[in-house]
This record gives structure tokens, sequence and C-alpha cells, in this order.
């Protein structure tokens, strides 16, 4: 596309244009990290998608007999949008002491199932000394299920879910865990929430998770690639509220730190903040570029 | 864990140490292939097949299929009896795991043909699940894609007020959007030059690059997201373990 000029030297356009790709690295890596460095905080942008998930969850009250299922189906590939997402999604349905299981379809999310939920435990119980959250009682871990649609249809047509899932991830049976007394059909099941990097993994329990004419509220945190895919089951309405990567995320614990004045940010807002950074960076080099293509285009 | 606080050389210190040296070692592709890299490349992908299959095992194939039926799952009392009798049924498990090891055949250049039973009766049920699915998924939102093209303001009581302009706008963009990204696909006819189904095509083909240039910009944040989150970890984690 460029180049040399006619006298020899080497031109502000050849320049912009041939800016070495690993200078681009190493300024979108500075971009990224500065923010970390220096504990840089930027208000998150308002998303109507995240407003909508909070209010389906904080509409939510603890029942007997029902559950709050969250598909976790996502690894550390994509950990760093979706952990923020399950995190503080969870951390609401703690704070309202609504119980939920936690179940995945992919293998790679099972040492964050037994870590997220110990992690918030922790965090809650040092922020709100005398109360307790409870393994059995507040939440309960069935971990990961091989088997994707047959796992999932299975789920949602189990005539009781005890026979299909028999022992939570450490093999107690379901039957002498109290949270799980009166939960033995999807009827059970107050809402699924589903994150995951993965489409075909969404798409999996947006068609098989449902029975009997009943279809739980579905809420569903997706990585920023996958947005453009989520929002047309945001727009139809097969989904109630929807985490568009992590942005959705700040967004949500911007809401529920509002909620909750007393609470400790997350990571969502920190790595919120370094992406917005470095899309400066991304905007002003894509002008920087096309600036030096222009300049190349009249010089000729 | 946080880095500063983890004992040194404890089980935490060198989980956050070789986490440290396997990130850098796969960022080290960004300035130029090198053999550094590649090693943790192909440990990696060593790694996730190796966790794959053990989690499999572990979760799966031995509590729910092998353990009941080799007896393991009932207990025993002191006095040598059991909780509850052997069920033998769980032997029929036998049955499907052989039938889905007939794949293996697919190794042998004589006996493939047995495998090609399993796969015709994965395509089936596939087929049939696909079906299923199809419908579930893609109904709500074609029944979605019928809106009016007038949206009318609404108050509280229900009564209409004059016209919702975001509403109606918003509502005709996205049938005129769906109609000629439609129109697009329509490869079985000839379309007459400067005509109305080339010129919807057109629109349909500038709809669509709009909406892959959505694609792209979602796919560098994702990109930038991943980046973000191990350079969190080199910074307050790993780093740290060295001032600490």
């Amino acid at each position: 596309m460029s180049s040399p000029s006619s006298q020899g030297g080497v031109s502000l356009s050849d320049r912009l244009e041939r800016i070495d790709r690993r200078f681009v690295y190493l300024l979108i890596a500075l971009a990224l990290a500065l923010p970390i460095i220096f504990g840089w905080k930027l208000p998150p942008a308002e998303m109507e998608t995240a407003d909508a998930f909070f209010a389906v969850v904080d509409e939510l009250k603890p029942e007997h007999g029902k559950l709050v299922l969250i598909a976790s189906d996502w690894g550390p590939g994509t950990q760093a949008e979706n952990k923020p997402q399950t995190m503080i999604a969870m951390e609401h349905l703690m704070r309202k002491r609504v119980p939920f299981g936690l179940i995945s379809i992919t293998p790679y999310a099972a040492p964050f199932l037994e870590s997220m939920p110990r992690d918030l435990k922790a965090k809650l119980e040092a922020e709100a000394p005398g109360e307790t959250w409870t393994y059995g009682t507040d939440w309960i871990n069935f971990g990961y299920r091989p088997g994707f649609v047959i796992m999932i249809q299975g789920l949602a047509k189990a005539t009781d879910l005890h026979d299909v899932l028999k022992t939570d991830v450490s093999g107690t049976p379901l039957a002498d865990l109290p949270i799980m007394k009166g939960v033995h059909t999807i009827r059970n099941i107050a809402m699924l929430m589903e994150f995951t990097g993965l489409v075909s993994a969404f798409n999996f329990w947006v068609q098989f998770f449902q029975a009997d004419g009943y279809k739980p509220p579905f809420v569903h945190g997706c990585t920023s690639i996958t947005i453009p895919e989520a929002y047309i089951y945001y727009v139809s309405k097969q989904i109630v509220g929807l985490y568009e990567g992590v942005a959705g995320a700040a967004w949500y614990e911007n809401l529920l730190s509002k909620k909750y004045p007393e609470r400790e940010s997350g990571t969502a807002l920190k790595i919120n903040t370094s992406l917005a950074v470095a899309h400066v960076v991304i905007i002003a080099l894509m002008i920087l570029g096309n600036v030096g293509y222009l300049i190349s285009r009249r010089s000729r | 864990m946080d880095g500063a606080n983890a004992a040194m050389f404890g089980l935490e210190w060198w989980e956050a140490f070789v986490g440290g040296i396997c990130t850098i070692a796969i960022f080290s592709f960004l300035y130029r292939e090198n053999p550094f890299y590649r090693f943790f490349e192909h440990l990696y992908i060593g790694i996730a097949t190796g966790i794959g299959v053990m989690a499999t095992i572990n979760t799966f194939l031995w509590p729910t299929v092998f353990k009941p039926m080799v007896d393991g799952e009932r207990i025993p009392f002191p006095d040598g009896t059991f909780a509850e009798p052997y069920n033998s049924m769980y032997m029929l498990y036998l049955i499907p795991i052989a039938f889905g090891s007939l794949y293996y055949f697919i190794l042998s250049r004589k006996y493939n043909w047995i495998a090609q039973i399993v796969i015709g009766f994965t395509l089936g049920y596939g087929g049939g699940l696909a079906f299923k699915a199809t419908f579930n998924e893609m109904l709500p939102q074609l029944e979605d894609s019928f809106r009016p093209l007038y949206v009318a303001q609404q108050t509280a009581q229900d009564a209409a007020v004059g016209i919702d302009w975001l509403a109606t706008f918003s509502n005709v963009v996205f049938i005129f959007t769906l109609i000629t990204a439609l129109s697009y696909f329509f490869f079985t006819f000839k379309r007459s030059e400067g005509g109305v189904t080339e010129k919807s095509a057109l629109a349909g083909r500038w709809m669509m690059m709009g909406c892959f240039g959505a694609f792209f910009g979602a796919t560098i944040m994702a990109r930038m997201a991943l980046l973000v989150e191990r350079l969190e970890f080199l910074i307050n984690k790993w780093f740290t373990l060295f001032i600490a």
C-alpha cells in the first residue's frame, strides 16, 4: 500500500503505515496495565440489558423448594469476562439469601464452581460478622456433568432431579442436603442463569431446558465477542436479562454497590476501566493508520 | 490468593510462579515464533485434554456407570450386610457401552463399516434433536419479527396518546434490515439490473456490513478482556512474589 517517498527518505505517511506491530502490542499492554497499576476506576456505561438482569434477580425471594440454577459453562479461557459475571450474580443471590445450584457442561469450570462461592462466603461473612452462609443450605455444587444436550434435556424432563443428578460434586446424596428438599423437577427451578463464551453451550440451554410448557426465566452472561448474537435472544424475550461482556458485569456491580453501599467492589469495574483506556488507544491507532493511508494516497 | 501473602515456596507460591512463566511463554509469540512458546503451547493442549478425560471419568463414568455396576455404591454395615440389595439391572449398562465402543472400529480398514452403525445412530438422534432445537430456538424469534410499523405511545391506563417515535423508528429499521438481508440471499432468480431486488440486495449487504462491524468491535473487546485478566494476574500476583 505504501511506497517510499520520491526523495528516497521515509515520509511521515510511510512511518505511520509501517508502525511495527510489536510496538502496537506494547502500547496496548501499557494501556491495559496502567489502570491496574494505579488503581484507576472509571464509571461504567449504563446498560439496559444489565438493568433488566438486576431487576429480575432483585425480585427473587428465598422460597422453600425453589432453586436458581447457575450454568457456569466456561473455563480459564474466558474467565476474564465470565468469572466477574458469575461472581456478581452469585453475590446478589447470596445477599438476598436465594438458594442456588451450580452446574457446568464444561470440565474446565469444575475448580471455579468450588472456589467462587467459598470466596464470596468469606467476603460476605467478613462484611457482616455474625451472619453465615452454608454449603448445602445456601448453595449446592452439582459439578461438571458431561453429555451436553442429553444432560440438559435429562434435567428438563426429569420426574425427579434426585434420580438424575443423584449426588453433589463430593458424592453426598442430594436427599441429605437441605437445599434440595422439595426440589424435584424443572418447575422447582425459579430461574436459569447461564454464563459462557460458547454460543453452542448457550443455545443448548435455550433449546432444551424447558418441559411441560414451563420455561424458567432465563438470564445470560456472554463474552463480548458473542454480544451481537446474544442480543437477538434478549430482543425476542427468550432471555430476560443479559450481561454484555464484562461491561455488563461492571454496570451490574455499580447497581449492586448502590443497593448495598457497604460492599467492596469486585474485579469487573477494574477490567472495564482497563478496557476503556485500551479502546481509546485502539481508536487513536486506527485514526493514525487511516491518516497515513490518506496522506500516501494524496502524495501518489 | 494474593501473591504477596503466599508462603514462600508453598503450593500457592508455586501455582502463581508456574502460572506466570506459562503466561509469559505464551505471550512470547507476540515478539516472534520461538521454541519456548511451542513447548508451552503443546503443554497446554496436553493438560487441557488430560483434564477433560479425567473429569469425565471422575465425575461421570466412575460414579454413574461403573461404580453401581461393580457394586461400589452400596453402604456396608459392620455385620457384612448392605443397606440395600445389589441391583443386577445396572449390568444392562454394558449394552450401550458395547454399542458405543463399536466406534473404535473406525481405526480398522477391514471392519470400519461397523463404526458406521454407531455414526448412523448418532446422526439419527442428532437430526431429531436438531429438529426440536430449531423450533424451540427459532420460533420465538420468528414471532418477534412480526412487528408493527406504527407504535402508539401509551399512558399508564393503556390509552394511546400519539406515536412513540423511538419504538416506531426502531421497528422500521428492524423490518427494513430483515427484508433487505433476506433478499440478499435470493439466488434462485436473475436480478434485473437496477431493479428493486438488486437494490434491496445491495441495501441488505450494507446492513450486514454494519453487523459484521459490530461483531469485529465486539471481538476486539473480548480479546482485550482476555489480555487484561492475564496482565492483572502478572501485576498483582506474579510480580509480587518476587517483591515479597
